[in-house]
């Protein structure tokens, strides 16, 4: 026989599978593509342009950082930002430290307030203490003269509603500590400050890093807090309102946005790289800590934990006293007309009701387009590098402040030339919008849950002949159910909550919740402000309530096949 | 003869520039039970999946019953495939994992129920129906993903290590069940294992892989008595890899001693490794009756229960170790000691020579 040739390189053929799979993630990948992509990249194209659309380079960015008024926002926003991050970490990890590492009492109550702020927008804390230390406050006084429109009640406000974001990772990272290395510590006669020191601290390290980035975003990035309580002082996220809303230089506000997106951008690969080290550093075989009692150093952390449970605690019900008292503070006797908005002026029923139907959609389309989703990008056997655009896409959200993202949507949907245009105004904008900003945690608690199914299931359904999606629709949905639960109830109460990508995008036809709270502030109707935001509050938690126990109960139901 | 069920061309897999399988061949008959048997990373599960079309392979063909399958998408393909992990689906209960294949292909309910009931009981859980895999032990779930593979009656099944997962003796069980079910069925089936004793026992033929590449390809006996290799002689079995000399045709020096061998092709005075069994080496005692024997220290014993691993050297053999193995029965009968000087008779035939110069054989 002659010398072998090489046969010719195989092709291989697509099965209706292999065909419905890469189509699935082609319409994934334009999705992403219409409803982030573009509209951030024109966003960018746009800080490059004047009001009439001529191209004039980095002219826009000389004439911002020429202008100190303006510029001075930066510096602002940075030291707000890193003094509020500084007070968060510390007093999470403090909690996170009781809540995880000492034997209090009640911690199951103490985890729940301090998960509460998350149920309420930002702005909730910020009228709060406008009513606690503004011009008629009852502790005015306690502050020395200083006004608490300004830096002082942003850092506050700030401190408020992302200290649970920060809790959660710190806790999560204390919780996977291994007993086996405070045994080793404590056999080699290492004294507890020094076991905390090379232990403790070094285990939760990556968690720390994290947190840290994490809340600097989260506050440099809000719009709400600064807002309502900033009084003149000038922060990046704000400015961008001005100039959009205040002043319509479009293109300005497209110049202070691609500078907030620098600190996020860094912060989202900071926070990736932390995570990754997290969950490598965590041993399989790690053994569970568990703390045994210490009076001192229980009591100590007691007596922290309850005065931060007070403080927010206390903020919550300022608000909800705010809404319900007849005229602060002449006349404390309650009422529950500021619940009736129709005097209020920008807010209404009506707003609330549109911000339900929001809360719904969104739950509703983004849990069912990112699961599906995720489920592609992470077990369609078909276009590898289709897939890998595709996860990367589902990642930007985290780096795009929603301010940012809103005027990305903006330039895009307004656009005169644009098909899609007719949605500009329309309830459906605003369900892209929210979908798309908080996509990416989403997409990644779906890639987690989906990577815990058996990674063949897909491989035998194929041998068996039955189509994926009858595999996805009997098997893997059934199982994810729970992760699929936890995205749609993330979606409602962001949406019930967010304020700054959709602020840009409503119409007098679809007015919100929480565009009306901040409205409400902004002509001085603080009062039914109040109500707003405490309707929301009632509403998420309710939600949140109903969530719990339709978890329970599936737990339950499914019991039998769960280990 | 006739023509293979399965015949696999110069198939091909690369992973960027990592050669997984490189120019694979092999024919598998109407009925066969093969294993493909290597060391972890030779590419045993990589030759499987282009065989299933889970993986396609790069280049070659493979053609099952006379059709070209190699480009074939899975779904397209004729076969039933069990994973270590079985794969079982969790929310399912056992009969409607194995009712999966069949639920798509639009039989009436009652035929369904009945073939499940059928495999129930061909696999020896005939009560389990209603269970969910979590309340079923290792080896009762992974009879229900061999039930679920064979359901749809493919025509090939493969099987990636199907009992790596299962402790000892449940292994022991199963590879008996499996192999009794195969030939009762008579499906054509491949097996990936890299437990030598699990293929010698189980497969018809064995197809020995390493670096992507067959080895050798033959019965369990051919492939323990008569390895292609040094590889293969040293992967499959105990066995003594002696370095030696070929004085001439059929007659090797080992230490200081000349023993006759099998003819194996060699140039004389080359330098050779000689394979010998520890099991082939016999002990003839304390004086010498035999051709083909020298004499050596029994420097080291271990009792096995039934035989004694005996470790030899010193003597004829020199600065040689050889491995022998001998029964209890005999050991008792010749009085074995440790530090005794022993004859030992190596029958030519046991001795095969490979080249010098390990690995590559
Ligand atoms: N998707 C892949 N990308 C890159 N390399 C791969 C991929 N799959 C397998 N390989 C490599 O190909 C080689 C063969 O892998 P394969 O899984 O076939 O080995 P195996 O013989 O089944 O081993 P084991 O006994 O460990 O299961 C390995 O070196 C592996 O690292
Ligand atoms: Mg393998």
């Amino acid at each position: 026989m002659a010398e072998a040739v090489t046969p010719p390189r195989i092709r291989p053929h697509l099965g209706r599978d292999e065909w419905l799979m890469g189509g699935g993630l082609l319409v994934l990948a334009l999705y992403l593509a219409v409803t982030l992509l573009i509209p951030l990249v024109i966003m960018l194209a746009k800080s490059l342009e004047d009001r009439q659309g001529v191209f004039v380079g980095l002219s826009n960015f000389a004439q911002y950082f020429s202008n100190p008024a303006r510029s001075g926002a930066v510096g602002n926003s940075l030291w707000v930002s890193a003094l509020a991050t500084l007070i968060v970490i510390a007093l999470a990890f403090g909690y996170a430290y009781a809540l995880t590492r000492s034997c209090i009492p009640f911690q199951g109550l103490f985890r729940l307030v301090a998960m509460a702020p998350l149920l309420a927008p930002s702005l909730l804390s910020a009228i709060a203490l406008i009513y606690l230390f503004g011009n008629q406050g009852i502790f005015k006084g306690w502050l020395f003269g200083e006004s608490i429109y300004g830096p002082i009640g942003i850092v506050i406000g700030s401190v408020f509603w992302t200290f649970p974001h920060a809790l959660i990772i710190l806790i999560t990272a204390l919780s996977s500590a291994d007993a086996r290395l405070y045994e080793a510590s404590e056999s080699l006669g290492a004294t507890r400050w020094r076991t905390f020191i090379t232990v403790t601290l070094p285990g939760a390290r990556y968690g720390l890093i994290s947190a840290t980035f994490v809340v600097f975003t989260l506050v440099i990035t809000d719009f709400g807090v600064p807002k309502v309580i900033g009084g003149q002082f000038n922060m990046l996220a704000t400015d961008i309102y001005k100039q959009v809303v205040g002043q319509q230089n479009f293109q300005m506000g497209a110049v202070v946005s691609l500078i907030l997106l620098l600190p996020a951008v860094l912060a989202f690969f900071v926070e990736r790289w932390a995570q990754t080290r997290q969950s490598s550093a965590v041993s399989s075989r790690a053994v569970h800590y568990q703390p045994k009692p210490r009076p001192g150093r229980d009591w100590a952390l007691l007596g922290l934990v309850s005065v931060v449970a007070m403080l927010i605690l206390g903020i919550l019900g300022m608000a909800a006293f705010a809404s319900l008292a007849k005229l602060w503070p002449y006349n404390l006797s309650l009422t529950l007309s500021h619940y009736d908005f129709s005097n209020a002026d920008g807010g209404s029923w009506t707003s609330y009701g549109n911000s339900i139907r929001l809360a719904l959609y969104t739950a509703f389309f983004g849990s069912l387009i990112v699961f599906a989703g995720a489920y592609l990008v992470e077990k369609s056997r078909v276009a590898q590098p289709l897939r890998t655009a595709t996860h990367l896409l589902a990642l930007i959200p985290m780096a795009v402040p929603g301010m940012v993202l809103g005027l990305a949507y903006i330039f895009f949907f307004n656009a005169p030339g644009n098909p899609l245009n007719f949605l500009y105004g329309s309830m459906t904008i605003l369900v892209l919008a929210t979908i798309a900003h908080f996509y990416t945690v989403s997409h990644l608690t779906a890639l987690t849950a989906l990577k815990q199914l058996d990674p063949e299931f897909e491989s035998v359904s194929a041998s068996l002949k039955t189509p994926f999606y009858r595999t996805f629709w009997r098997v893997t949905t059934p199982m994810c159910l729970p992760a699929i639960l936890d995205i749609g109830i993330y979606f409602f109460i962001n949406a019930m909550t967010t304020v700054s990508a959709v602020v840009f995008l409503y119409s007098p036809d679809t007015t919100l919740a929480s565009v009306a709270v901040l409205n409400m502030d902004d002509a001085g109707d603080t009062a039914p402000a109040a109500a707003m935001a405490m309707l929301i509050v009632l509403t998420a938690g309710v939600v949140r309530l109903l969530h719990t126990g339709l978890s329970h109960w599936l737990h339950r139901h499914t019991q039998a096949w769960r280990r | 003869m006739a023509d293979p069920y399965l015949r696999i061309r110069n198939l091909s897999k690369r992973f960027g520039e990592f050669t997984a399988l490189d120019d694979v061949s092999i024919d598998i008959h109407q009925g066969e039970f093969v294993c493909f048997l290597g060391p972890s990373g030779c590419g045993k599960t990589t030759l499987l999946r282009a065989i299933s079309g889970l993986d396609i392979q790069t280049h070659g063909t493979v053609e099952q019953n006379g059709r070209d399958i190699s480009a074939l998408p899975p779904a397209k393909r004729d076969f039933g495939i069990v994973f270590q992990s079985y794969a079982l689906f969790q929310n399912l209960t056992v009969a409607r994992n194995i009712a999966y294949g069949l639920e798509n292909r639009k039989q009436p309910k009652a035929a369904i129920q009945q073939r499940v009931k059928d495999l129930l009981e061909l696999i020896g859980l005939p009560d389990s129906g209603h269970k969910y895999p979590s309340q079923l032990s290792g080896g009762q779930q992974q009879r229900v993903a061999l039930a679920r593979a064979l359901a749809i009656s493919p025509g090939l099944l493969l099987l990636d290590e199907p009992l790596s997962a299962l402790d000892a003796k449940v292994r022991v069980y199963l590879r008996d069940e499996i192999k009794a079910l195969q030939r009762r069925l008579g499906i054509t089936t491949i097996m990936i294992t890299h437990d030598q004793e699990e293929a010698i026992s189980m497969a018809d033929r064995i197809v020995v892989m390493r670096d992507g590449r067959i080895e050798q390809v033959g019965t369990p006996l051919e492939i323990y008595h008569q390895p292609a290799s040094l590889f293969v002689a040293e992967f499959i079995g105990a066995m003594n890899l002696l370095p030696a000399t070929l004085v001439r045709q059929g007659e090797i020096q080992l230490g200081q001693t000349r023993l006759a061998c099998k003819i194996n092709g060699f140039a004389a005075g080359a330098a050779v490794h000689a394979a010998v069994r520890p099991e082939d080496v016999v002990c003839t005692g304390r004086t010498n009756g035999h051709a083909n024997s020298f004499q050596a220290e029994v420097q080291d014993m271990e009792f096995m229960g039934p035989f004694f691993w005996l470790s030899l050297g010193g003597g004829e053999l020199g600065e040689h170790r050889l491995r022998a193995q001998v029964s209890s029965q005999q050991a008792r009968e010749l009085d074995l000691q440790l530090r005794d000087a022993m004859h030992l008779h190596i029958p030519a035939e046991h001795i095969r020579l490979f080249p010098n110069g390990y690995p590559h054989g």
